[in-house]
């Protein structure tokens, strides 16, 4: 680093220190980072047990439907194992967070798209899921997973949620 | 619905191998690579996003892409081998959409105007203008973007697509929310969106009023354009039917607001309550008022990429094929020159995207086996071809190569 221009130096220090502020600050959602490993390891996490996963994108007036009907569905059952994954790159995690607050669902932890490459992490998920959104599946305790693309009923996740209740 | 188990499949790794190496003869240059000689802030037909290629009169190519929220224009007189400087065509910046189905279209009239359309978003939740510019000077200077959706709503106005017609009259078209909004005003159901188009007559000088192509259009898919005699456009795009079901239809615009024609032209039966985006291709056939298509569907009939032919006075289509059945293939573009058909799409092997393509020499009646073109494991945009009078050319970005523009005819002039 030069000294010759303690001006520039000093902006630089200021403009490094904003730049921390701005990532400290994005980083206040429970948005996390999904690569290509991500989905294996939430899959670990939930071993043995069923949970639903919701994909989303900003981009989709009809997820809006749906992240709606999780959100009122989270509200009313706080422990309903929900996994929501948002394709956007996770660049646009503030425009994310803020849908996502908007259907109460910003509490819970969710991940975005933080590879460009969207072929591979879409194929991370379900080799067979040719990208449309909202894509949905039942993932049961038994390891078998039921797929749904677009937008999904509350007597689904009403079953579903019946489903677990049964065998927990 | 459907039950299934999640083994994913074996990685082709040879295909990819080979893949690569056909994608070394590029002349196109990583973003990444141009950046660490010219510097981090570089402004590139290489760096930039969702770039469109047209030709003009005397052969140069021109190509539009989207940069730090600005549309920016560039040319080149060696078919992509180097590019001018590019021009930036809006000052201010704007929310401008680039994505693989939302991108500036740019259009080369025959006394060299330069005419541009793009969307530009301007909230979270799908609202957008349809935003059009041009340039009267060679692409030195661009006039100052304009709106062209003339209903001064805060909704939808998204997915622009632009045509000239060999008469000159220009085609905007676009997916418009406006009558979606009508009706939930008075509370009534309204599946997904609407097409509207305006006309240009002098090149983008001024444009006639919106006119409505449909009702009920999907959402979240590109439009696609094809000439119609001297001064007609056809267009295709996902429709939704009885409420639920999203296939393609097909109609014929007028310069003055004319629709006729309106068909469905595909019937996969694609129960569908979401995004597909995944929009149609078509050009012209041999015959008059014959059409390729290419599309995308996951319908109950078909699933996969499927070709067809249209038949504008039977209301028919014909010839339907499967071309790429495969998970992961998607975006198919067409065109065609001197009696030859090309076709190309993007397949997905579970490791890299492979841009595949098909030839047809018997205007869609038979095919070649699919050629890998390109083999990347990063992120890449939808193909485009463009064709004019010397043959069809692809013309596509990726993270790792660059831009690409190539020659695919077999004999290029």
């Amino acid at each position: 680093m030069t000294l010759n221009n303690p001006l520039r130096y000093c902006a630089r220090w200021l403009n490094a220190v904003f730049l921390s502020a701005i990532a400290l600050s994005v980083h206040a959602d429970n948005i996390q980072d999904f690569g290509t490993q991500s989905f294996a390891q939430i899959k670990q996490q939930y071993a043995g047990k069923a949970f639903v996963l919701s994909l989303w994108s900003i981009d989709c007036a009809p997820c809006r439907v749906e992240l709606k009907l999780l959100g009122e569905l989270k509200k009313r059952e706080p422990n309903f194992p929900l996994v929501v994954i948002s394709t956007d790159p996770i660049e646009n995690r503030e425009e994310a967070a803020d849908i996502l607050d908007d259907y109460g669902l910003k509490d819970i932890t969710s991940w975005m798209f933080a590879d460009a490459f969207v072929e591979r992490l879409r194929y991370s998920v379900d080799p067979t899921w040719h990208g449309e959104l909202p894509r949905s599946y039942f993932f049961r305790a038994d390891s078998s997973v039921e797929s749904h693309s677009g937008v999904l009923t509350p007597e689904q996740l009403e079953g579903f949620l019946v489903e677990i209740e049964k065998t927990n | 619905m459907r039950i299934f188990p999640m083994t994913f499949k074996a990685i082709p790794l040879l295909l990819t191998l080979a893949g690569s190496l056909l994608a070394h003869t590029s002349h196109a240059q990583s973003c990444a690579s141009l950046r660490e000689t010219q510097g981090e802030d570089l402004v590139s037909v290489h760096c930039g996003s969702a770039p469109s290629a047209t030709f003009d009169a005397t052969g140069r190519l021109w190509v539009a892409f989207v940069q730090n929220k600005h549309v920016y224009v560039s040319f080149s007189d060696d078919k992509g081998g180097s590019y001018s400087t590019p021009v930036m065509v809006n000052k201010e910046a704007e929310d401008t959409e680039y994505n693989g189905e939302n991108r500036p279209k740019i259009i080369l009239a025959p006394q060299g105007e330069i005419l541009l359309s793009w969307t530009t978003k301007t909230s979270s939740n799908f609202t957008g203008l349809i935003r059009f510019a041009r340039s009267t000077d060679g692409g030195r200077t661009f006039s100052t973007p304009r709106t062209i959706n003339d209903d001064g709503l805060n909704t939808g106005h998204r997915f622009d697509s632009l045509y000239l017609t060999e008469s000159g009259n220009l085609y905007l078209t676009w997916i418009d929310k406006r009558d979606m909004e009508k009706s939930l005003a008075q509370e009534e159901e309204y599946p997904g969106a609407a097409i509207y188009y305006a006309v240009s007559k002098d090149f983008g000088e001024t444009f006639s009023p919106n006119y409505r192509v449909s009702h009920n259009s999907c959402e979240c898919c590109r439009i696609a354009m094809a000439p119609q005699g001297k001064d007609n456009v056809a267009i295709l795009w996902r429709q939704i039917y009885n409420s639920q079901i999203r296939d393609h239809a097909i109609a014929v615009l007028g310069p003055d607001g004319q629709v006729s024609g309106v068909e469905r032209a595909t019937v996969d039966d694609w129960y569908i309550d979401a995004c597909p985006h995944h929009g149609p291709s078509l050009v012209q056939a041999d015959s008059a008022d014959n059409y390729h298509m290419a599309w995308f569907s996951a319908g109950d009939l078909h699933k996969g990429i499927y070709y067809a032919r249209y038949d504008l006075a039977q209301a028919d289509s014909a010839q339907l094929l499967e071309i790429d059945a495969t998970p992961g293939a998607g975006h198919p573009s067409l065109a065609q020159h001197d009696g030859e058909l090309l076709l190309v799409w993007k397949g997905f092997n579970g490791l890299a995207t492979q841009l595949q393509l098909m030839r047809s020499n018997d205007d869609g009646k038979s095919w070649s086996a699919a050629q890998t073109l390109f083999s990347t494991e990063q992120a890449s945009d939808h193909p485009l071809l463009i064709s004019n009078e010397s043959g069809i050319y692809l013309s596509w970005a990726s993270n790792e190569l660059g831009y690409v523009f190539k020659e695919l005819t077999h004999d290029p002039q």
